[in-house]
């Protein structure tokens, strides 16, 4: 490598895969390492943050950073198989390398929500940018109020984390409702059968000194956000992220602006009432 | 600085540059096609013909290596693209068009993170303009506020004198630097009259008007009358000064290959479409009100400048006969 690394905006750090999780069927984790000691030690990120990762050969996708900054060493990435590169990303193994740009984007801004309560609500494949929140918070429980996590997917076998589902299940300080929809659950399921805002609705999370946090298909989103007015969370209570098409993540390449809102620099974390007035372009 | 040079100085400058092993770049005739592309002598350089594409590849190339990989087992070995390889440039005979475009593509590529491959690029060319002396139906760039005569983005400024040869007016170190360096080709002004310039037949826009109509016009039927006939070919993007969307792809096998910087359009389908199958921007004509907002406003918002320098290349090139001039006259009529 020439000494202008650090110049070239798009060239990635390369990182180790240090573990493969299979989430679901069509659903992964990487957790991923560093190559490089001092990039290892200076990257730092904030909850809500994105990078591009390459599949050299086929090219870059977006992710959330889906690990907690307060874990250090190592960054997650939970993505599903949908297209040419995140093909690519599947079939890399332990010990492979990995070329990683970010972190890019604004964040969550945490420090607001100190001593407040948090509603945390997920559908699908959306659980990543929240995940990062979660533990972001969980590992500073001692300044939140109640934490609730409503999550649900299509079926049981969509459901990501699962794991660490059962985790937050078992924790007396954190509320769970897990759901899936009507006929994704199996003879063994214990948790909510019904769509995510229904299941929202009667969970019924009081809005007072709290911020809901909210992530899924446009569709869920479409419908969450009316159960949450009716619970009575203002359009600033409400956080969500959009998830445009990206290229360089750096508000050059033109690719992800919802009007004149580029979401790679602006976003992808917006309070509902900012989303509310945007053009429909996401 | 003003100052005076012959058509014949002009081309011993050029030849000059070249034999030093500068790169210049100027408009040129290429398979029948006039192109802004490098010269091998200054005999090949035209000076009456508006090339086809426009001046931005000096510094933005269509398509460009930001970097390159080789993986052995489970290594991977990345190599950087060196600025210093991107050659000293000289861009002559540009037209107020292209020049002025370069500007403010500064803005984009410089704010915030800074793109290296554009404004080392930048940094490394000396832009020389040249005034126009003839206009077509299509051109509109007084009709954005600029003129045949715009120096803007040019470091030396030729306008051409009856009899042969130019004027010359420097706008900037650059251009100071290169006539200094160069000082025996170039002589005092005299009174020489100059060609009478183009006269673009167009009204002036009120650009201000155009802005306030689409800052409350996002959702509007004229989006689907003025672009439902638009074929999405993106040609408008790939020959205009302003536009600089761009998408990055690697090139090669498993083993090795280069990752790639291309120019890309707003135009295209696969533009916006997420991988799971959902579009923001599903139709044609919502990707070319997104043409119209970027130029006229989304860059305006962000930067204080228009997209947009009135060379009229899409004009003259859309094969349905989408006439952006025309599009943004009548929104400056429809504005109170
Ligand atoms: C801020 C942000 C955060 C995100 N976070 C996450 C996350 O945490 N997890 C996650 O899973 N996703 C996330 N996404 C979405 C993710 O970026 C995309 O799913 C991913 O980039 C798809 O990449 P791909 O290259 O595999 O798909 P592409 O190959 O680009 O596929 C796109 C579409 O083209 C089709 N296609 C694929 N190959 C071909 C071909 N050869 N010819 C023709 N058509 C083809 C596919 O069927 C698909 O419909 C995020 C996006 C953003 C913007
Ligand atoms: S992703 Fe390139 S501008 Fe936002």
């Amino acid at each position: 490598m020439c000494d202008h690394s650090n110049q070239n905006i798009y060239l990635p750090h390369l990182a180790t895969v240090a573990e493969v999780i299979d989430e679901t069927p069509d659903v992964r984790t990487l957790k991923l390492v560093f190559q490089d000691q001092q990039v290892r030690d200076s990257f730092s990120f904030r909850a809500g943050q994105f990078a591009e990762y390459s599949a050299f050969g086929a090219g870059e996708s977006t992710f959330c950073i889906a690990s907690s900054p307060t874990r250090k060493g190592y960054i997650e990435c939970c993505f599903r198989a949908v297209g040419r590169v995140t093909e690519e990303l599947r079939r890399l193994e332990p010990g492979d390398s990995i070329g990683v740009r970010g972190p890019y984007g604004n964040s969550f801004p945490i420090e607001e929500f100190y001593g407040k309560n948090l509603v945390f609500v997920a559908g699908g494949i959306a659980l990543p940018p929240l995940r990062t929140l979660i533990w972001n918070c969980l590992d500073l429980r001692d300044k939140f109020g109640d934490i609730t996590i409503v999550y649900g997917a299509r079926t049981e076998a969509d459901l990501v984390y699962k794991r660490e589902l059962q985790e937050w299940e078992k924790r007396s300080d954190v509320r769970l409702v897990k759901t899936v929809d009507p006929g994704g659950n199996g003879p063994e399921w214990d948790g909510q059968v019904g769509f995510v805002p229904t299941v929202l609705e009667q969970a019924a999370p009081s809005a007072e000194n709290t911020v809901a946090l909210v992530c899924g298909p446009p569709v869920m989103i479409k419908f969450t956000l009316p159960v949450l007015e009716k619970l009575g969370f203002s359009d600033d209570q409400v956080y969500t992220t959009l998830e445009n098409r990206m290229k360089c993540g750096l508000g050059k390449c033109g690719r992800c602006n919802v009007g004149n809102v580029y979401v790679c620099k602006d976003g992808p974390v917006f309070t509902a009432r900012q989303v509310k007035a945007m053009p429909l372009e996401y | 600085m003003q100052k005076q040079i012959t058509q014949q100085n002009l081309n011993a400058l050029l030849d000059t540059l070249i034999k030093e092993g500068k790169r210049v770049v100027a408009p040129r005739i290429n398979a029948g096609t006039p192109l802004y592309e490098p010269l091998k002598s200054s005999a090949e350089m035209i000076t009456d013909q508006l090339p086809k594409r426009s001046g931005k590849e000096a510094f933005f190339p269509l398509c460009e290596d930001i970097m390159s990989y080789e993986k052995e087992g489970q290594q991977i070995t990345l190599t950087d693209i060196d600025p210093a390889r991107f050659p000293e440039t000289v861009l002559v005979g540009v037209r107020p068009c292209d020049a002025a475009a370069v500007p403010v593509l500064d803005a984009v590529f410089s704010w915030d993170y800074k793109d290296e491959f554009f404004l080392e690029r930048r940094k490394k060319t000396t832009v020389i303009g040249l005034a126009c002396t003839t206009a077509d139906d299509a051109c509109f760039c007084t009709a954005v506020g600029l003129s045949p005569s715009d120096s803007k983005g040019s470091d030396l400024f030729l306008t051409p004198l009856e009899g042969g040869g130019y004027n010359c007016e420097t706008f900037s170190e650059k251009g100071e630097t290169l006539i200094n360096k160069y000082k025996e080709l170039f002589a005092e002004p005299d009174n020489a009259t100059t060609i009478p310039l183009a006269r673009p037949q167009t009204e002036t826009f009120d650009l201000k008007k155009v802005k306030a109509w689409l800052d409350s016009h996002f959702e509007d039927p004229a989006w689907d009358s003025v672009a439902t006939r638009c074929v999405g070919c993106g040609a408008c993007a790939f020959v205009c000064p302003a536009c600089h969307c761009f998408d990055i792809v690697d090139e090669g096998t498993e083993k090795s290959g280069k990752r790639r910087k291309n120019w890309d359009a707003c135009g295209f389908w696969k533009f916006t479409h997420h991988a799971s199958g959902h579009n923001p921007r599903d139709q044609q004509p919502k990707r070319y009100r997104n043409r119209i907002m970027h130029k006229f406003k989304y860059y305006d918002d962000k930067f204080g400048q228009t997209l947009c320098t009135g060379c009229g290349r899409c004009i003259r090139l859309c094969p349905v006969g989408i006439d952006i001039a025309a599009i943004v006259e009548e929104i400056s009529k429809k504005q109170e």
